[in-house]
């Protein structure tokens, strides 16, 4: 009776949520559920007995303070964890619990994000990672690499949440020491490119001077330059070095063959005999028994008939014997056979250790003169007749024994009509006082990792008796020298004073001064700091150090103060105000760039005209059509489609062998090129659910077998209706990231579309739930295992809304191919295949939304999400709200939402009405 | 020429002058050789857990007399010398994937109104706020060069997070470690003390720029800037122990410099850093540190190729995920079990070893899967009182930090409490 009384007043209190389910957006739990918690809790957790000292009697029903979210939370715990009710009481229907469960932890996601919510103030933001280095780019026109600084996501949200960008003692130290290294970057550009114009129309004093080291192994060692902007290694020089090598191998079989029939007739002496019948019955092989020659008496050692050059493991006793094996020398000749050989050479397959022979690749190192700066890299080339399509690509690369690939060109030269390949990359300090930069070539996936490349080998031995195919023909490979832009350095530009020792500068102060009014975008430098700066700078010239290194050390100090870190917006406590001109100017191209603003924007800020609406939308339009937009649609979309999964594991490469390093690094750009294409042509948000075109190039076109799709750039190409592709479901990516590299998770699928798509994120994995065991070893399908493991109420609770959507994708393979049959093989507690227990099963799709529509296949899947593209909408822009204003959304930004749909929808959700209708927002204007 | 401690007194210096009664090896790095070994807290950390069902000793019996198990197999040979802990957890803890994030700390993520992450100070930062005022280095914190987190150690820079609950930076990889502890600086004293003077002088320039951008800012917005603040006090801090010790030659290194090639291969580099915190204790260079373990590179170190994560749901395929999983604990358990030989092989100045002198955890804040009650936890080492030997069952869901407390009281740091504490473990105790 008691537990009557006080549900009623309970219920009194909470009258207002009784009807409509809001369950699911408010930290509200449903009074459906009252009658579970009375039933089966009430007898031991209420007013009469409060065992472990908990009562859920009392736990209100609408979670407002952290104290009831930590009870509730308890008592999800509990019931997850399947600590209670305990098994000796009386249980819950498992339908009652599974619904209790459900509502529960949405519950308690809508508690958690109610109760961290800041009522819409903004935190004042650290510049991340990426909007550090971009600020630094922009202020001193060099790029650093800032991998050393911690990464700025992990605790959810976006890297522009102030609220979780922190600061540390040694992240101070940290942005002090690459400032300098920055600043180091742009001292020495900035006297490369003053030499380059003083003697830009003179002749130079030293005569040209090229010289290449080439390797036996065939490589380019080093590259001397002198007086020269471009080297340009001829690869048929290489070639003679191949040759030099099967001469070296043949003379080196000859040697070791009259060792072997010196060892054998000194073994056939009569007073060796016993010893040699001993050795022989030992060794397993006559190799075996060779290596034991000392043993026998008047032998002579295989060092007498020369040196064996080769990479024998087994050390000097081996030497000889490995001489007498194949090594390759078939292919090594086969190699040597190729036409045109005169005139550039090829890249073929690694055979030996690269220290001796390396034909999987070409490399060239920049020459040791040439410091930090930028250049092309150029490479002639063309593919012979016998090769295949998917061969027809070159990847290329830094550092050629570690370095992935960077870049993948497609080659359509011919050999009577060879091409060039050009790729223009920087050179930084960083990265040439790494010892990194020499630059490699590579017939793309041919040896992405030894695994997989020794695996084609083997095909291709067991296909021809002697290996892969070498189809792709070098003429030459250049690097050339770019001048650098002048004034591409506005910080430097800033200070106005000579940045080398020649001259005395007397007057630092006012130098110093300009410095930090272009490093603190718009907000004055404090009198007190530039004191404190020229003072700095005043020691140490007393101290004995020179104009430039006294300079540079103290700039690196306005780059690691909190002007420069922070963008600062001071606003009273409570109180909410409009921004300014130049604060919005700051946070626009931050926003848009993920960089600080131009002149254009600062002066548009400074004199206030930005705050009007008309210009403020111009500037959107134009931020958004310059190049630094790219930042915008690669930190946005990476974030919010959660892409970092991709580096999480390696893919299966004999499952999947197509997938290589270049189609996995084109499948992501993909991503990118689609939103980036959207964003262009102001192109519908919801093509990113379906749409009847893709955004490929040749490479991915071929890998989604969509024929006649020319070149590296990323086009448009339409699809023909029955096509699988086109939006983010038909992204190999998208599908890649919803696996582990070898087998599909339609868990992880479904949640990512609900997540991603639908606006309907299922709360995070809960922990304690016990680890369904029963079904291991059972030879069972993807999805029966599925189903049986939602038998548990636990479970239940979310993946009931989960997995049906995972299995409408099944079609998609490991790394997004579409298969129509998938296979399952038991493996024992050893990791091996357990013999007869597999099982191959024609792949359903067919399933239902829970409490909602049923769909046959994946297109009938796809047009259900394509149909709820407001959903999709209010997702992407609550996603985008955070990361442009950098805090997290509330129920409060529920009127912002609909603002921004409302005025997507008059541009058919066109993509730039989002980002206009955000900039356009009070929020957008408030501090 | 100014003599060191001439100079020391001319400028100020906060922290109490080192005292050198001994001009022992010791003194290298610590201010004075103690008569008695000093007490030492490690913990080590692995992110993914464990293989439940074969790396606890059967828990329904407790005791000394307990039955060896398949994960724990390589640590045979110093069963007497460690406890296994059962039943303890860290109550607030709901995240599947951070094993390390707040295992130190027990704090609850959501404790904060209006912030959706909060930690707060770990137990080996209790512990170096007195332990550490008499070596160069107050703590050590070790990473390994892993750069994403693929072994599950949730958010966080190493192990360690300071007073206000804020990340604090390790070395990540044992090249780094070796180069904080034992490379020289071969710039000239005056030189090094002019230096000194200059970094204070930045401090006190960006404190200048700190101050003007404060005023007019919000409250959250201070909070933000307040870690500046304390960012340039934690230098400050730091510059003063450097000045202390300027004079004090680094300690030569009782180990080999590490090479680069170890990088990436997890079994190395874990069995560097054991060797690394060995030789830091050799040279007394400081007496609290923790180690957040590589287990992705682990995994490729013991050519595993199961993703990390999918080895933790090894439950419902078994198979290879099972296998990789035990195989982990397995060379887990052989590194432990190597390390303890050296702790104990190594001998102090008094005849006794260091194992005698250290009080070290190792663990994770998840048992298996998403699972995060009854954490693995092993406790061993002579100098908190800590009962060896023996499968010690706490009573169910026992806050780790008794544990932890447990661990800081024994080594003398007498805490009031810890992050969730209820107090100490008796059952702990010897």
């Amino acid at each position: 009776m008691r537990c009557t009384d006080l549900f009623l007043v309970s219920l009194f209190m909470f009258m207002y949520v009784a009807n409509g389910d809001e369950s699911t957006d408010r930290a509200i739990m449903h009074e459906r559920h009252r009658a579970l918690l009375k039933t089966n809790c009430v007898s031991c957790h209420g007013p009469e007995k409060q065992k472990g000292k908990f009562r859920v009697d009392d736990l209100p029903f609408t979670i407002t303070t952290v104290e009831a979210a930590e009870k509730w939370q308890k008592v999800l715990n509990a019931m997850n964890s399947g600590e209670m009710p305990p098994e000796d009481e009386k249980q819950p229907t498992n339908v009652a619990k599974t619904d209790l469960l459900d509502d529960l932890s949405n519950a308690m996601v809508a508690a958690r994000r109610t109760l961290s919510d800041q009522n819409g103030v903004i935190t004042m933001r650290r510049l991340n990672r990426r909007e550090y280095k971009n600020t630094l780019r922009e202020l001193l026109g060099v790029e650093i690499n800032v991998a050393e600084l911690p990464s700025d996501t992990g605790t959810g949200g976006f890297d522009t949440a102030g609220q979780n960008l922190f600061m540390s003692a040694n992240q101070l130290e940290q942005y002090q020491s690459l400032g300098l290294q920055a600043l180091e970057e742009a001292f020495t550009r900035s006297a490369v490119a003053d030499e380059e114009r003083k003697t830009a129309n003179k002749k130079p004093k030293t005569p040209e001077l090229v010289k290449f080291g080439i390797g036996d192994n065939r490589q380019v060692g080093s590259v001397t330059a002198k007086g020269v902007s471009k080297v340009r290694f001829e690869c048929e020089t290489a070639n003679e070095k191949v040759s030099r090598f099967v001469e070296q191998q043949n003379d080196d079989r000859a040697r070791a063959n009259a060792w072997v029939k010196a060892v054998n007739d000194a073994a056939a002496k009569p007073e060796n005999l016993a010893v040699a019948t001993e050795l022989r019955k030992t060794a397993k092989n006559e190799n075996e028994f060779r290596r034991e020659w000392m043993k026998i008496s008047k032998e002579p050692s295989q060092s007498s008939f020369g040196n064996f050059k080769n990479d024998a493991t087994g050390g000097f006793v081996d030497l000889a014997n490995r001489a007498l094996s194949a090594n390759w020398q078939k292919y090594h000749e086969y190699y040597l056979s190729r036409p045109h050989l005169d005139q550039g050479a090829y890249l073929a397959t690694p055979t030996l250790h690269p220290q001796w022979m390396a034909l999987g690749f070409l490399q060239l190192p920049v020459p040791g003169e040439w410091t930090s700066g930028n250049y092309v890299f150029r490479v002639r080339l063309a593919a012979t007749k016998e090769a295949r399509p998917e061969q027809k690509f070159l990847e290329i690369g830094m550092h050629p024994r570690n370095g992935m690939v960077r870049a993948t060109f497609e080659i359509t030269g011919t050999m009577d009509k060879p091409q060039i390949v050009e790729m223009p990359f920087t050179l930084t300090k960083a990265i040439t006082d790494s010892g990194d930069r020499t630059l490699f070539i590579r017939e793309k996936g041919a040896w992405d990792n030894n695994d997989e490349g020794g695996r084609k080998r083997q095909e291709a031995v067991k296909r021809n008796g002697i290996g892969p195919e070498a189809v792709l023909w070098i003429d030459y490979m250049e690097i050339e020298r770019v001048s650098d832009p002048a004034g591409s350095a506005p910080g430097l530009a800033a200070l106005g004073i000579p940045l080398d020792n020649t001259s005395a500068v007397t007057e630092i102060k006012p130098a110093l001064q300009r410095f930090c009014a272009a490093a603190f975008r718009g907000m004055e430098p404090p009198a007190s700091f530039v004191a404190k700066l020229g003072a700095l700078y005043d020691t140490q010239r007393k101290g004995g150090a020179k104009h430039s290194v006294a300079l540079k050390e103290t700039l690196s100090v306005v780059l690691a103060s909190p002007m420069f870190l922070y963008l600062a917006e001071p606003a009273a406590d409570g109180k909410r105000r409009a921004l300014t001109g130049i604060e919005l100017a700051n946070r626009l191209s931050y926003f848009l760039w993920s960089a600080p603003p131009d002149d254009t924007l600062l002066a548009l800020g400074k004199s206030g005209a930005l705050l009007k609406a008309d210009v403020l939308m111009q500037q959107t339009t134009r931020l958004l059509d310059d190049e630094r937009a790219q930042d915008f649609v690669h930190g946005f979309v990476h974030q919010w489609l959660g892409m970092d999964r991709i580096d999480f594991f390696q893919v299966n490469r004999s499952m999947y062998p197509r997938f290589d390093d270049s189609t996995k690094l084109n499948a992501k750009k993909e991503v990118f090129a689609t939103f980036a294409h959207l964003l262009q042509h102001n192109a519908p948000l919801s093509d990113l659910l379906k749409a009847d075109y893709v955004i490929v190039n040749h490479l991915l076109a071929d890998f989604y077998g969509i024929e006649g799709v020319k070149g590296d750039a990323f086009q448009k190409v339409s699809l023909p209706p029955n096509s699988p592709r086109g939006g983010l479901l038909g992204m190999a990516t998208i599908h890649f990231m919803g696996g582990n590299g070898e087998h599909t998770s339609p868990v992880e699928r479904g949640v990512w579309v609900l997540r991603k798509l639908l606006n309907n994120p299922p709360p995070p994995a809960p922990a304690n739930v016990p680890q369904i065991a029963r079904l291991a070893g059972k030879v069972l399908t993807t999805r029966e295992r599925l189903q049986m493991h939602q038998q548990d109420a636990q479970c239940a609770s979310c993946h009931r809304k989960i997995d049906p959507i995972g299995f409408g994708l099944e079609n998609f393979d490991a790394v997004g191919q579409w298969r129509t049959e998938d296979t399952y093989q038991v493996k024992d507690d050893k990791g091996k295949p357990v013999k007869g227990a597999s099982k191959t099963w024609k792949i359903e799709t067919n399933s239902a939304f829970y409490k909602g529509p049923a769909f046959k296949d994946y297109f009938e899947l796809r047009n259900l999400i394509a149909a709820r593209s407001d959903d999709f909408a209010r997702g992407f822009s609550t996603a985008l709200i955070e990361y442009g204003i950098g805090r997290s959304t509330g129920f409060r930004d529920d009127p912002l939402i609909t603002e921004m749909l409302v005025a997507a929808k008059k541009e058919k959700l066109g993509l730039r009405g989002f980002i206009q209708a955000l900039v356009a927002s009070k929020e957008f204007h408030t501090k | 020429m100014k003599t060191r401690r001439h100079f020391l007194q001319s400028s100020a210096a906060i922290i109490a002058l080192p005292a050198f009664e001994s001009l022992g090896f010791r003194s290298f790095a610590s201010t004075a050789a103690p008569a008695t070994p000093p007490k030492r807290l490690i913990f080590l950390g692995f992110g993914w857990g464990i293989t439940d069902t074969t790396w606890y000793p059967d828990i329904t019996k407790p005791g000394a007399e307990y039955a060896m198990t398949t994960g724990l197999k390589p640590l045979e040979r110093h069963k007497k010398d460690f406890s296994v802990v059962q039943g303890l957890w860290n109550k607030y803890s709901n995240e599947g994937h951070w094993g390390s994030t707040m295992w130190l700390s027990g704090a609850n993520r959501y404790a904060q109104p209006g912030q959706s992450f909060h930690n707060s100070i770990s137990a080996d930062q209790v512990a170096a706020a007195q332990l550490g005022l008499k070596t160069r280095f107050a703590s050590l914190q070790f990473n390994s060069s892993e750069k994403s987190d693929a072994s599950g150690h949730g958010p966080g820079l190493s192990m360690a997070w300071d007073v206000s609950g804020k990340p604090i930076g390790g070395q990540n990889g044992p090249v780094a470690a070796f180069h904080r502890l034992f490379v020289k600086d071969t710039t000239p004293l005056s030189q090094q003390q002019a230096l000194l003077i200059q970094r204070r002088s930045v401090l006190d320039a960006v404190l200048d720029n700190a101050k003007s951008l404060q005023r007019g800012l919000a409250k959250n917005d201070n909070a933000k800037l307040e870690e500046y603040l304390q960012g340039i006090r934690d230098i400050e801090t730091r510059l003063t122990k450097e000045q202390q010790w300027m004079a004090v030659p680094r300690p030569p290194a009782p180990i080999k410099e590490p090479g680069a090639t170890a990088l990436g291969n997890g079994r190395e580099e874990i069995e560097l850093i054991y060797d690394i915190m060995i030789a830091a204790m050799q040279t007394d260079s400081t007496r609290v540190m923790t180690f957040r373990q590589p287990v992705a590179s682990l995994l490729t170190s013991l050519d595993i190729k199961v993703h990390p994560h999918d080895m933790s749901h090894y439950h419902t395929t078994l198979g290879e995920k099972l296998d990789a999983s035990q195989r982990r604990d397995i060379a887990q358990s052989e590194l432990l079990a190597g390390f303890l030989d050296k702790l104990k092989a190594t001998k102090e100045a008094d005849g006794s070893s260091l194992f005698d002198n250290i009080a070290l955890a190792y663990g994770s804040n998840i048992r298996t899967g998403h699972e995060l009650s009854n954490c693995p936890t092993i406790l061993t080492g002579r100098a908190a009182g800590i009962k060896l030997g023996h499968n010690i069952v706490t009573p169910k869901d026992t806050p780790l930090c008794n544990a932890w407390l447990t661990l800081l009281h024994g080594i003398g740091v007498n805490a009031p409490s810890h992050g969730d504490s209820t107090g100490i473990i008796n059952e702990l105790r010897a």
